[in-house]
C-alpha cells in the first residue's frame, strides 16, 4: 500500500489515543513490580542483617545499635504499595484498553460506512469488528507494558549489581540477558502462528454461520453430517493452532526460567569467593539472590508477548484491509427541486457478466405520472431501477432528471429505491420505520402502516409498534417484510420512488388499496414500479422491458 | 439467571472425561511444590553456613565433599521445577482443548436437532458467537482454575507444615490470614459470575447488531440513516465496554484483597523473624525463637504460601467467565426435550398418505403459532394451502418436517411421524423454502449440496427442466459460475428456478413447497407451475402460496384461518 494512504489502524498510534491512561498504568505497574521484588529482597537482607547483629550482640556485651525501625517501615511501605499498586494498575490499564477498543469500533464502523462498497462478505466483517478489535488491546497490555517494566527493572538490577560489585554483575549477566532476550526466539514463529490463527478464526466463523444458515435444507438432504464433520475438522485444526502457540509460549517460559536458574547458580558459585574477598556481605548477597528470584515475575510475562504481538499485527492488517482507503470527499452537487420530470434516451445497461438488461429504453415521465415496468424475470427491470437509483454499472444513453443528467444532481434526498433484496433490521418495528424518518410521530407511523396494509397486522400483535421482527425478518413473512421496507421508504418522503416488486405476496384487493395510497402520496412526484402484477392508476404508463 | 448448582453440575459433567489429564497435571504441580521446599531448605542452609562462617571469620577453603548436597541439589531443583511446571501447563491445556472441542461438537448437534426451531434461541450470528466465543471462554477454567483450585489447598498445607517445623508462631501468622481468603472469594466470585454472564449477553448483542447493520449497509446509506446506525453501534460498543469493566473491576478487587493479605503476612513474618533474631521481641527479650537458618527458610517459603491463592484469585475470573458462558449455553444444552423422538425405520415405495389430526402449536414465547388443524392428503394428492400472512402456513411445513414439537398427530401411511426416524422421513421429502439458501461457491456446488453424486449431465438436465440452462449455457463459466452472497448475479426468478432444479435433483415422494412461485412474473410462474404439475405427478404435495397464477392444477385448496394473537 502506498504511503499516501492513511491506514485506519496503526499499532504505534494505539497508545496515543489514551496516552495519559497508559502512562498512569505504566508507572503504577512499575511501582507494583518494584515493590514486590524489593519487599522480598529487603526482608531477606533484614533478617540476615538482624541475625548478624544478634550474633554480635550475643558475643559482645555492647549493643551494636542496629536500626530496626527504618527497614521495618520500608517493608511495611513496600507491602502497601505492592497491593495498592497492583489494583490501581490493573484498573488503569484496562480502563485505557477498553476505552481504546470502544473508540476503535466506532471509528472503524464509520470508515466502513463511508466506503463505497463492502470489500468482503458480511459475517467476516462482523467477525473483524468484534473479535479482531478485541485483539488489539494485546499490544499495549501484553507487549508494550511488560517489556517496559521488565527492561526497566532489569536495568535497575544491573545498575545496582555494578555498584555493588562488578564481579557479581559479570557472573549473573549472561543468564539475565538470556532470560530477557529469549522471548525474541518466538518473534518469527509466534507472529506466524498468530497471523494464521486470526485468519483461520475468521474462516471458521464464516463456515459456521454459512452452515447455520443452511441448517434446515442440509438436514433434509442428509448432508448435515458431512457439513458438521467439516466444521469439526476446521475447529480441531484451529484448536491445534492455538495449542501450538501455547506450547511456544510455555517453552520460552521454560527457557527463561532455566536462564534465570543459570544466573542464580552462577551467583551462588561465585558467592563464596566474593564473600571471602569481602567484596560483598552475606545479607547483600541474599538480597541479590532474592531479587533474581523475584525478577521472574517481571520476565516471565514476556514469554507470550510475541504471540500477542503477532495477534495484534494480524488483527491490524485485516482491519486495515477492511477499512480500505480513506474516503474521498465527494464534490458538492445541487439538489433538484420539483416539478419532477424524468427522461430516458436510448438507455442500455448491463451488470458485468449479466445476460439481460434494459435495451435502448426511451421514456418521458412527468410529475404525478406512474410508470409500470413490465417484463419477464431477469429481463432487466431491476437493472433499470438500479441504474436510476444511482448504482454504478456499465451503461450507455442518457438519464435526465429535470432536464439535467442524473450525475449532475445530488439525489440522496430525492430518490427512494425499494430493491429486490430488502433489509429489515433487528430492531423494533417502530425503530425500523424511523430509519426512514427519525422525527416521525406514532400517528405518522400508523398512517403509513395503513397505507401499506400492515396496520391491522401490527395492531393484532400485543407489542404493536414495539414488535421485534427478528433478524432478516425471520419472524415476519416475506411479503410483510417487503411492505415494512416500503413503509420505511414512504416515511423518508422521497419525491421520486423506484419500487421493485412492492406487491409480492399481496392479494388483488390489498394491492389496489396499497397502489391507491402510493399514487396519492406521489401526486407531487414520480412513481416507478416494476411488477409482475397488473396495477391500476389514473395516469399510468406501461413500459415493457426485455422481450416480454 | 440459571441455577448455580445446575451450572456446576454441567461443568463437572464436561470435565469428567478429561479428569485423568487434570489429575496428572495436579501431580506434577504438587511435585514442583515439593521441589520448591527442598530448594528453599538448601538455600537457607547454605546461607546459614556462610553467615556463620563469615561471622566467625573462618573463611574455610572450598571443600567439595562438604558441599555436595548443595552442588547436586540446587541445580536439580532449578532445572526440574520449571520443567514440571511446563508439563503441568501442557497437560491442562490439552484437557481444555479436548473439553472445548467435545462441547462444541455437541452443541452443534443439538442445533441440528432443533432445525428451523433454533430461531427461537436467537439469530444465527448470536448462536454462532455462542458456539465460538462462549465455548472458548471455558479455556481458563479448565486449563488453569481446575488444577489451581486443588493446589490452593495442597501447597499452602505443605508449606505450613514445613514452616511449623521451625516456628509455630510464624505458621500461625500465615494460617491466621488464610481462612479469610476463601470467604472473600466466595463473596466476590458470585458477583463476578453474574456480571460475567451479562457481559456475554452484551457481546452476543454487539455481534448481532454489527452483522445486522453491516448486512443492511446499502439500505442504511440509501435512507441516509448511517448516523443512526453509527449511534446504535456506539451504544452497543459502549454497553460492552462498561459491562466488561464491571466484570474486571470485580475480578481485580478479589485479586487485590488476596494481594493485601499476602503482602501483610510476608511483612509480618519478616519483622517477627528479624526482631526475633535480634532478641528484641517484647515477649521474649534476649531470646532467639527461630535461628537464622529456619528464619530464612520461612521467609523464602512465605511468598509461595500465597502464590497459589493469588493465582487462583486471577483464575477465579476464569471460573466466573466459564460459569457465565455456560449459563448462556445451558438453554441450548438442556433442550434435549425437543428432539424428534422417532426411531422406527420408514420405507416408502410410493407416495404416502399424510394425515394431520388436530395438529397445532401453542408454545409460550415461541414465535411459531398454529391453530389446531385437520388435514388429510391422500396418496399422490396435491394440496394448495392458503391463508393470510402469519397464519402459520410455514410453521405447518416445519411440523411436517419433524422439527417442531406439536399437539395432535401426524400420520404418514398410518405411521405416526413422531415414531419414525426423522432422517428416514427426510430421505423422502423435498422442501423448498421461501428464500433459496445458497452457499458461496459455484452454481454446481450449490446444486450438488442437495445431490452430491449428481453428474454434470444430471445437473444440466435439471437446469433444463426449470428453463435455466439456455441462459446459463451462455455464461463463460457455465456450471462453474460463482454465486455471490445472497446469490448475487441471478435475478430473483432465476434463484427460485435454481432452487427448483435442486429439488428436482432429489427424486422424493413428498414435496413440501413454501411459496415456490413468489417473485416470478406471471408468464414464468405459469411455466414453472406447469413444470411443477408435470414433475409432481404421483407425489404427495403440500404447496403453500399466496399467488394464484400457475396453480390451477392443484387437486384441492385448503384455507388456513388467521392465527390468534393475544
Amino acid at each position: 500500500m502506498a504511503e499516501q494512504h492513511q491506514p485506519a489502524v496503526r499499532l504505534r498510534s494505539l497508545l496515543n489515543s489514551r496516552l495519559g491512561g497508559w502512562w498512569v498504568a505504566g508507572v503504577l505497574g512499575f511501582i507494583t513490580l518494584f515493590s514486590a521484588i524489593a519487599l522480598l529482597a529487603v526482608s531477606g537482607w533484614f533478617i540476615s542483617a538482624a541475625a548478624l547483629a544478634g550474633l554480635a550482640l550475643a558475643s559482645a556485651s555492647v549493643g551494636h545499635g542496629f536500626d530496626i525501625f527504618r527497614p521495618a517501615a520500608v517493608i511495611r511501605l513496600l507491602a502497601l504499595t505492592r497491593t495498592v499498586g497492583r489494583y490501581t494498575e490493573r484498573l488503569a490499564s484496562h480502563h485505557a484498553a477498553l476505552g481504546l477498543l470502544r473508540d476503535l469500533r466506532s471509528r472503524l464502523f464509520r470508515r466502513i460506512t463511508q466506503a463505497r462498497r463492502l470489500p468482503l462478505r458480511t459475517p467476516g466483517a462482523m467477525h473483524r469488528l468484534v473479535a479482531d478489535i478485541d485483539l488489539l488491546d494485546q499490544f499495549p497490555l501484553r507487549v508494550v507494558l511488560p517489556w517496559a517494566w521488565a527492561s526497566l527493572l532489569l536495568g535497575l538490577l544491573l545498575l545496582w549489581l555494578a555498584l555493588l560489585s562488578p564481579g557479581l554483575l559479570l557472573v549473573t549477566l549472561p543468564g539475565l540477558l538470556l532470560a530477557w532476550l529469549s522471548p525474541w526466539l518466538g518473534y518469527w514463529q509466534g507472529g506466524r502462528l498468530a497471523r494464521e490463527e486470526v485468519a483461520h478464526a475468521e474462516q471458521r466463523r464464516e463456515f459456521l454461520l454459512d452452515s447455520l444458515e443452511l441448517l434446515t435444507p442440509l438436514l433434509i438432504w442428509q448432508r448435515w453430517g458431512e457439513r458438521s464433520a467439516a466444521f469439526a475438522g476446521q475447529d480441531r485444526a484451529h484448536l491445534q493452532r492455538q495449542d501450538r502457540q501455547q506450547r511456544l509460549s510455555s517453552r520460552i517460559a521454560l527457557l527463561q526460567q532455566w536462564a534465570l536458574a543459570a544466573s542464580l547458580l552462577a551467583l551462588l558459585w561465585q558467592g563464596w569467593p566474593l564473600i571471602s574477598e569481602a567484596a560483598v556481605s552475606v545479607p547483600l548477597l541474599l538480597a541479590v539472590l532474592l531479587t533474581l528470584l523475584g525478577l521472574s515475575e517481571a520476565l516471565l510475562p514476556l514469554a507470550g508477548s510475541f504471540v500477542a504481538l503477532g495477534l495484534s499485527q494480524a488483527a491490524r492488517d485485516r482491519l486495515n484491509s477492511l477499512a480500505g482507503e480513506a474516503p474521498q470527499q465527494e464534490p458538492s452537487r445541487p439538489r433538484p427541486e420539483g416539478p419532477w420530470r424524468l427522461q430516458l434516451h436510448a438507455v442500455t445497461a448491463r451488470w458485468p457478466g449479466a445476460l439481460n438488461g434494459p435495451d435502448n429504453i426511451h421514456l418521458q415521465l412527468e410529475q404525478g405520472e406512474t410508470l409500470l415496468l413490465q417484463g419477464p424475470s431477469g429481463g432487466g427491470k431491476s437493472t433499470l431501477l438500479q441504474l436510476l437509483a444511482g448504482e454504478q454499472l456499465p451503461s450507455s444513453g442518457e438519464c435526465r432528471l429535470n432536464g439535467q443528467p442524473l450525475l449532475h444532481w445530488d439525489v440522496r434526498q430525492v430518490i427512494g429505491y425499494l430493491p429486490q433484496d430488502i433489509d429489515i433490521f433487528n430492531l423494533s418495528l417502530a425503530a425500523n420505520l424511523r430509519l426512514g424518518n427519525p422525527q416521525a410521530s406514532d400517528e405518522q407511523l400508523w398512517q403509513t402502516l395503513t397505507d401499506v396494509a400492515l396496520a391491522d397486522w401490527a395492531r393484532a400483535h400485543p407489542q404493536q409498534l414495539q414488535l421485534q421482527p427478528g433478524e432478516l425478518g425471520s419472524a415476519v413473512s416475506g411479503g410483510q417484510a417487503r411492505r415494512i421496507a416500503l413503509a420505511r421508504l414512504l416515511l423518508a418522503e422521497r419525491p421520486v420512488l423506484l419500487l421493485d416488486e412492492p406487491f409480492a405476496g399481496l392479494d388483488a384487493t390489498t394491492r389496489e388499496q396499497v397502489m391507491a395510497a402510493l399514487v396519492r402520496r406521489q401526486a407531487q412526484g414520480l412513481l416507478v414500479i416494476a411488477s409482475h402484477q397488473p396495477i391500476m392508476a389514473d395516469r399510468l404508463r406501461v413500459l415493457p422491458v426485455g422481450d416480454g | 439467571m440459571s441455577d448455580p448448582a445446575e451450572t456446576k453440575s454441567w461443568l463437572r459433567w464436561l470435565l469428567a472425561p478429561q479428569q485423568r489429564l487434570l489429575n496428572a497435571a495436579l501431580a506434577l504441580a504438587v511435585a514442583a511444590a515439593g521441589l520448591f521446599i527442598l530448594q528453599s531448605w538448601l538455600l537457607a542452609s547454605l546461607f546459614s553456613h556462610w553467615l556463620l562462617a563469615w561471622q566467625a571469620g573462618s573463611l574455610a577453603s572450598f571443600d567439595s565433599s562438604f558441599w555436595w548436597p548443595w552442588l547436586v541439589g540446587l541445580p536439580l531443583c532449578f532445572i526440574l521445577r520449571p520443567w514440571l511446571q511446563y508439563g503441568r501447563e501442557r497437560l491442562s491445556q490439552r484437557a481444555s482443548l479436548r473439553v472445548r472441542q467435545a462441547l462444541r461438537e455437541q452443541l452443534l448437534q443439538r442445533l441440528a436437532m432443533l432445525g428451523p426451531a433454533r430461531r427461537g434461541l436467537g439469530a444465527d450470528a448470536e448462536l454462532g458467537s455462542r458456539l465460538l466465543e462462549q465455548v472458548d471462554a471455558l479455556d481458563g477454567y479448565v486449563s488453569r482454575y481446575q488444577v489451581q483450585r486443588q493446589l490452593v489447598v495442597i501447597v499452602p498445607l505443605l508449606l505450613l507444615l514445613a514452616t511449623a517445623w521451625h516456628s509455630l508462631l510464624a505458621a500461625a501468622l500465615l494460617l491466621a490470614t488464610a481462612p479469610l481468603v476463601p470467604l472473600f472469594m466466595v463473596l466476590l466470585g458470585q458477583a463476578a459470575a453474574n456480571a460475567s454472564q451479562r457481559q456475554f449477553v452484551a457481546l452476543g448483542q454487539m455481534s448481532g447488531r454489527f452483522l445486522d447493520l453491516l448486512r443492511g449497509m446499502a439500505t442504511l446509506r440509501h435512507l441516509q440513516a448511517l448516523d443512526r446506525a453509527q449511534l446504535a453501534v456506539e451504544q452497543a460498543a459502549e454497553d460492552y465496554r462498561s459491562r466488561t469493566m464491571r466484570v474486571l473491576r470485580m475480578a481485580f478487587l478479589s485479586g487485590a484483597v488476596l494481594e493485601l493479605f499476602a503482602s501483610i503476612a510476608i511483612a509480618m513474618v519478616a519483622l517477627y523473624l528479624g526482631m526475633g533474631l535480634l532478641g528484641m521481641l517484647p515477649w521474649a527479650q534476649g531470646e532467639i525463637p527461630v535461628p537464622y537458618q529456619g528464619a530464612l527458610f520461612i521467609l523464602l517459603l512465605a511468598p509461595e504460601f500465597y502464590a497459589p491463592l493469588r493465582q487462583l484469585g486471577s483464575d477465579y475470573h476464569a471460573r466466573a467467565e466459564a460459569e457465565g458462558a455456560l449459563a448462556e449455553l445451558l438453554p441450548l444444552l438442556k433442550l434435549e426435550l425437543w428432539q424428534h423422538p422417532g426411531t422406527e425405520p420408514l420405507q416408502l415405495q410410493q407416495a404416502p398418505v399424510i394425515d394431520c389430526r388436530s395438529v397445532g402449536i401453542d408454545l409460550p414465547g415461541a414465535a411459531a403459532r398454529l391453530c389446531p388443524l385437520d388435514l388429510r392428503l391422500a396418496a399422490g394428492e396435491r394440496v394448495w394451502l392458503r391463508g393470510p400472512s402469519g397464519s402459520g402456513k410455514s410453521t405447518l411445513l416445519h411440523v411436517l418436517l419433524g422439527f417442531l414439537p406439536h399437539t395432535g398427530e401426524v400420520l404418514i401411511d398410518d405411521l405416526p411421524l413422531d415414531v419414525v426416524r426423522r432422517s428416514d422421513w427426510h430421505r423422502h421429502v423435498g422442501f423448498l423454502a421461501q428464500q433459496p439458501e445458497l452457499i458461496p461457491g459455484t452454481l454446481a456446488d450449490n446444486l450438488r449440496l442437495a445431490a452430491p453424486g449428481a453428474s454434470n449431465q444430471q445437473l444440466i438436465a435439471a437446469l433444463q427442466e426449470v428453463d435455466l440452462w439456455p441462459l446459463l449455457r451462455q455464461l463463460p463459466l457455465q456450471l462453474a459460475t460463482p454465486l455471490g452472497e445472497r446469490g448475487l448475479g441471478l435475478s430473483g426468478g432465476q434463484l427460485s428456478r435454481l432452487a427448483l432444479a435442486r429439488l428436482l435433483l432429489r427424486d422424493t415422494w413428498v414435496w413440501l413447497l413454501d411459496e415456490p412461485l413468489a417473485h416470478l412474473d406471471p408468464q414464468t410462474a405459469e411455466l414453472i407451475g406447469r413444470l411443477l404439475e408435470r414433475l409432481s405427478r404421483g407425489r404427495t404435495v403440500l404447496l403453500v402460496s399466496h399467488e394464484t397464477v400457475g396453480l390451477d392444477w392443484l387437486d384441492r385448496q385448503v384455507e388456513l384461518q388467521e392465527g390468534e394473537h393475544g
